[in-house]
């Protein structure tokens, strides 16, 4: 490691920090938000699927309460969420205390309402007809699902991108439930993009603070762009 | 086969639909329900292809209440039935693709995934019978085309097209050709009776009276909360039993 951080450095001219440290919180702010959007993704596909599919009491209520969730504040998620998470909260005995699943914990938390949101709008825009037409043709319920988010599928690629947006940018939830933590050897152990950026700058760091601010806005295009590719890609539906 | 709602008591809220109608469908006839708009032949459709239970009496399939069946049971008689609505309900992908739905959905899973996993690979090969069912609405040639860049009239009848590709028994067409123009209707007409000479059961709702006269071999007249009159087409048009059937045809308002 020694030996490439001697390598890339020079390269970089005045790279202000180790190539294994800063390697270390792109690895951290990447497995955080990824898995977060993933384990959402999942969670909320199935939400909208039945809260869009089906009318009941307090549908307007519940899609009210889905949409003040896309702009809750993230640091009162944290505070809950490190409540939770605590020795006395309910969470306690896993131990999560300022690690990185802990902010996983969170940023579901915040991604959720996103993706749910923003799908619930795409798969309710999906006609009936399209759904009774699958139905018709001896579609079960799994199959009127899967035309359903097939119709939608642009839609949700915006929501999950979305989520991932509000994952990967996040700074007050996961500087409370992880700590910004960077372990002995000198790698990042709960320490995220967004976190080291608001330490440099505090600092007085203000060119790393902005190159780090710029890998970030790189890694959000980046996975802007696969995400629409696989969105806009019909994987053989066509 | 036959496929016949029995009786049926039907509404939304309490505003009711149906008060004991019946209707059946036997192989190789035509049998158009005819009636003013909203007075619920979508509606007597719907419950025959299954999608809604009735409030009351029975959907009966070879003899068979329906609804008390169990659910695999229903689907497999649901698996029978082909549909059309009148809206256009093609799905965002190719003619083909749309063609081969209800082929797709009676596949395992296994092999649906090894065949998405073809598409996938761009290995696709196409079903002979979904080009079969194009070819009888005379859009073969357009198989590998985008759905979205068809016409009213083409997408109407490569719907026509999916619900043929699997062989139904009977097919429920909801005012198909309601939205199209005289050739595209004529293509359908066509298509709707090569169907029923096959052996299909065909149970078409219209507003025309003059695609009835064509297509039909009885007529059901859906006033009020009910069927009034049902009979051959030849008998219900030119000597029809109910008084408001006649006037119904005559273009009289009596709703």
């Amino acid at each position: 490691m020694t030996v490439e951080s001697s390598l890339v450095t020079p390269l970089l001219l005045e790279f202000p920090f180790e190539w294994t440290y800063l390697r270390s919180i792109v690895r951290v702010s990447l497995y955080v938000s990824l898995v977060a959007v993933a384990l959402s993704t999942l969670c909320s596909l199935p939400i909208a699927l039945a809260v869009g599919f089906t009318e009941f009491r307090g549908k307007t209520l519940l899609t009210s309460v889905i949409n003040t969730g896309m702009g809750f504040p993230s640091v009162v998620v944290g505070l809950v969420v490190l409540f939770a998470v605590s020795n006395q909260g309910p969470l306690g005995s896993f131990d999560l205390v300022f690690t990185a699943e802990a902010m996983i914990v969170s940023q579901f938390v915040l991604a959720t309402p996103v993706i749910t949101g923003v799908s619930l709008a795409a798969v309710s825009s999906v006609e009936r007809t399209v759904r009774d037409a699958a139905f018709a043709m001896g579609g079960t319920r799994v199959d009127v699902a899967l035309v359903t988010i097939k119709e939608a599928r642009y839609g949700i690629a915006t929501a999950v991108l979305a989520g991932f947006g509000r994952a990967i940018s996040e700074v007050g939830s996961v500087l409370i439930v992880g700590g910004n933590i960077v372990g002995p050897d000198g790698t990042s152990k709960t320490r995220t993009l967004t976190t080291a950026i608001q330490l440099e700058a505090r600092q007085g760091r203000f060119e790393t603070a902005m190159m780090l601010g710029a890998i970030l806005v790189v890694l959000v295009l980046v996975v802007n762009a696969f995400v629409v590719r696989l969105g806009r890609g019909d994987g053989g539906y066509r | 086969m036959t496929l016949a709602a029995r009786d049926v008591h039907h509404g939304y809220g309490d505003d009711p639909v149906f008060d004991g109608t019946s209707l059946s469908v036997s192989p190789g006839e035509v049998v158009a329900i005819i009636g003013p708009s909203g007075v619920g032949k979508s509606t007597l459709l719907r419950l025959l292809a299954l999608f809604d239970r009735p409030d009351g009496g029975t959907v009966e399939y070879d003899g068979e209440d329906v609804w008390n069946a169990s659910e695999r049971r229903r689907l497999a008689y649901r698996r029978r039935i082909g549909m059309v609505f009148q809206e256009t309900s093609l799905f965002d992908a190719s003619v083909r693709r749309n063609a081969e739905y209800g082929l797709r959905v009676r596949k395992s899973w296994p092999d649906r995934l090894r065949d998405e996993l073809r598409g996938f690979l761009g290995r696709t090969n196409g079903t002979v019978d979904a080009v079969e069912a194009l070819e009888t609405v005379g859009l073969a040639e357009k198989v590998d085309q985008d759905a979205a860049s068809l016409s009213g009239g083409e997408a109407q009848r490569v719907a026509f097209a999916r619900a043929l590709a699997y062989d139904p028994e009977v097919l429920l067409l909801d005012e198909p050709t309601s939205d199209l123009d005289p050739r595209n209707t004529a293509v359908l007409e066509d298509a709707v009776l090569q169907a029923k000479n096959s052996g299909i059961g065909v149970a078409i709702a219209t507003h025309d009276m003059h695609q009835a006269e064509r297509v039909a071999d009885r007529v059901a007249v859906l006033l009020g909360t009910g069927i009034i009159e049902i009979g051959e087409t030849e008998t219900v048009f030119d000597d029809p039993a109910d008084d408001r059937t006649r006037k119904f045809i005559d273009g009289e308002l009596v709703y």
